[in-house]
């Protein structure tokens, strides 16, 4: 039975739109620079450089080299925040700006906090591990825990911006930023807040890390030319690259973005959300198909009206055939007339950040009426035989009265959060 | 090069001063006798906790719990890390 129709629930609720962006991300820092790299097709994917890579297979990652912490923290903050941390608050800080909401509104009860992190404080977690077990005292720290846990960000979100609504930390691995973006617009939604910081958040490029996925082989070992490695939907692709990112959206009700004048770059429509239940790792195109479903039911949004899939797109075997069988099971003949990209070829998999990350793609795909490619394309698989962008950024068409667009994002646990956004008639 | 070794030739001033200007990121200048860490270099209780980390690594020590709230004027931290070397 639906619920929303036995109680009107509908008329209670309100839309929610996206008022602001930020963007910490391997092609670089901001909206601007992040969007044109997208349409240009350029990657971010770089040799690490950190570390020692040695006895890694892998030697490649998303690095994001253009941030300086140094423009936004003091030594004194910097000692207390972990790379993601630094990350989360950056786009976010950029994202407030953007947004244009004073002081006073963004303060108080109205506003809450949700952020998706797959790895938490992981480079955090190594120092202090490795303090332990190295019984170095000079590395000991009272600041150990506060600075690693996985919601830090948030919280540390929370206290900068004086936002005092929910704060919510979520982990459901590469699509926590998807989870956090949905749940937030449906916190808008019923009432709960009137305007939200939502995204996702992770850093995960570090040797520890590198390491354990290396067991995994689930990452690209394509090293030689680090910038055309990720080829997703590709016959010849060979797995994920690692990258780190954060990406935030200030989500705010439709009556309080318009009764302020802001800047309004889509709607968020819909929201669906589904366990597989199957495997830890091998995707189950059902889940993943029904989150579709429900995003589409949420939102109001019928298959046929569905301008734009911005897909998941790790560039493994196992993913972007599900993902194609899952787009197939539920758009059925229409699939091979949607276009599909993944931005992953670009920028890498930030894990946690994905999905927020990508969700700012797809608004802004709308928003600009342009669809980001999928680099690196090279082999047909007769696995995945959709539309995938591959020729370089393309007009987005439309197929209803509203353009609209859906962002897939799959985690390992058998995580699905799938998103639906609409362009905003000015 | 560790505390330990620069002990001798560094009077127990310079090592806390160190330890401070390490930890807070402030200026030497900043450190007179009475400078309250808290009211005067903005630190707080996980600063004071790192601090009392760094004395008792550096001269060997214990600080207990209960002490913590006594090490937060740099004339305090000195009498203090005197007494508890004199008590081992």
């Amino acid at each position: 039975m639906n619920i929303q129709s036995v109680v009107g629930l509908h008329q209670f609720m309100k839309r929610v739109v996206v008022t602001g962006i930020g963007v910490v991300s391997p092609v670089g820092v901001g909206r601007e620079p992040f969007w044109a790299a997208l349409c240009e097709g350029r990657s971010g994917i770089s040799r690490i450089e950190e570390f020692d890579t040695a006895n890694l297979k892998t030697t490649i990652a998303g690095v994001c080299r253009e941030f300086r912490a140094a423009d936004f923290f003091d030594e004194r903050e910097l000692s207390r925040l972990d790379r993601v941390s630094q990350l989360a608050i950056t786009a976010t800080e950029l994202a407030v700006r953007e947004a244009r909401l004073p002081d006073s509104q963004l303060a108080g009860f109205d506003t809450g906090v949700i952020l998706g992190t797959g790895f938490g404080g992981q480079a955090s977690i190594e120092d202090f591990c490795g303090a332990f077990y190295l019984n170095d005292r000079s590395r000991r720290s009272a600041v150990a825990i506060p600075k690693s846990m996985y919601n830090a960000s948030a919280s540390t979100i929370a206290i900068r911006f004086k936002t005092r609504g929910p704060n919510i930390t979520i982990t459901t691995a590469c699509s926590s930023g998807a989870n956090a973006i949905g749940q937030a617009a449906h916190l808008i939604r019923y009432g709960q807040a009137e305007r939200m910081i939502a995204g996702g958040a992770d850093a995960p490029v570090t040797q520890v890390v590198m390491d354990a996925w290396k067991d995994m082989r689930v990452l690209s070992t394509k090293n030689e030319v680090p910038q055309r490695a990720c080829k997703p939907f590709s016959a010849n692709r060979d797995g994920f690259v690692l990258a780190e990112a954060a990406g935030i959206v200030v989500l705010e009700s439709l009556d309080s973005a318009r009764q302020r004048g802001a800047t309004i770059y889509a709607e968020v429509v819909g929201y669906g959300s589904t366990a597989d239940a199957a495997h830890i790792t091998f995707p189950d195109p059902e889940g993943e198909s029904q989150a579709m479903r429900r995003a589409l039911k949420d939102g109001g949004v019928a298959a046929e009206e569905i301008d734009y899939i911005n897909a998941h797109g790790t560039a493994t075997k196992l993913n972007d055939a599900s993902e194609t069988d899952a787009i197939k099971r539920v758009f059925g003949c229409r699939a091979y007339e949607i276009p599909v990209s993944s931005i992953k070829s670009m920028l890498g998999h930030s894990m946690g950040a994905s999905g927020a990350i990508e969700f700012i793609a797809t608004v802004l795909a709308l928003n600009e009426k342009i669809i980001p490619p999928t680099i690196n394309y090279e082999e047909r698989d007769p696995q995945c035989d959709l539309d995938y962008v591959t020729e370089g950024a393309r007009a987005m068409r439309q197929a209803s009265g509203r353009r609209a667009a859906m962002s897939n994002s799959f985690g390992f646990g058998g995580n699905n959060a799938v998103l639906v956004a609409r362009e905003v008639n000015p | 090069m560790s505390k330990e070794v620069r002990q001798p030739v560094e009077t127990i001033e310079d090592i806390v001063k160190d330890i401070i200007i390490a930890e807070l990121r402030v200026e030497p200048q900043q450190l007179q006798s009475d400078t309250h860490l808290m009211k005067d270099l903005g630190a707080d209780s996980l600063d004071a906790l790192n601090i009392a980390l760094r004395l008792e690594d550096a001269f060997k020590i214990k600080i207990p719990d209960d002490a913590i709230p006594n090490f937060l004027t740099i004339s305090d931290i000195i009498k203090g890390v005197n007494e508890h070397l004199n008590a081992n």
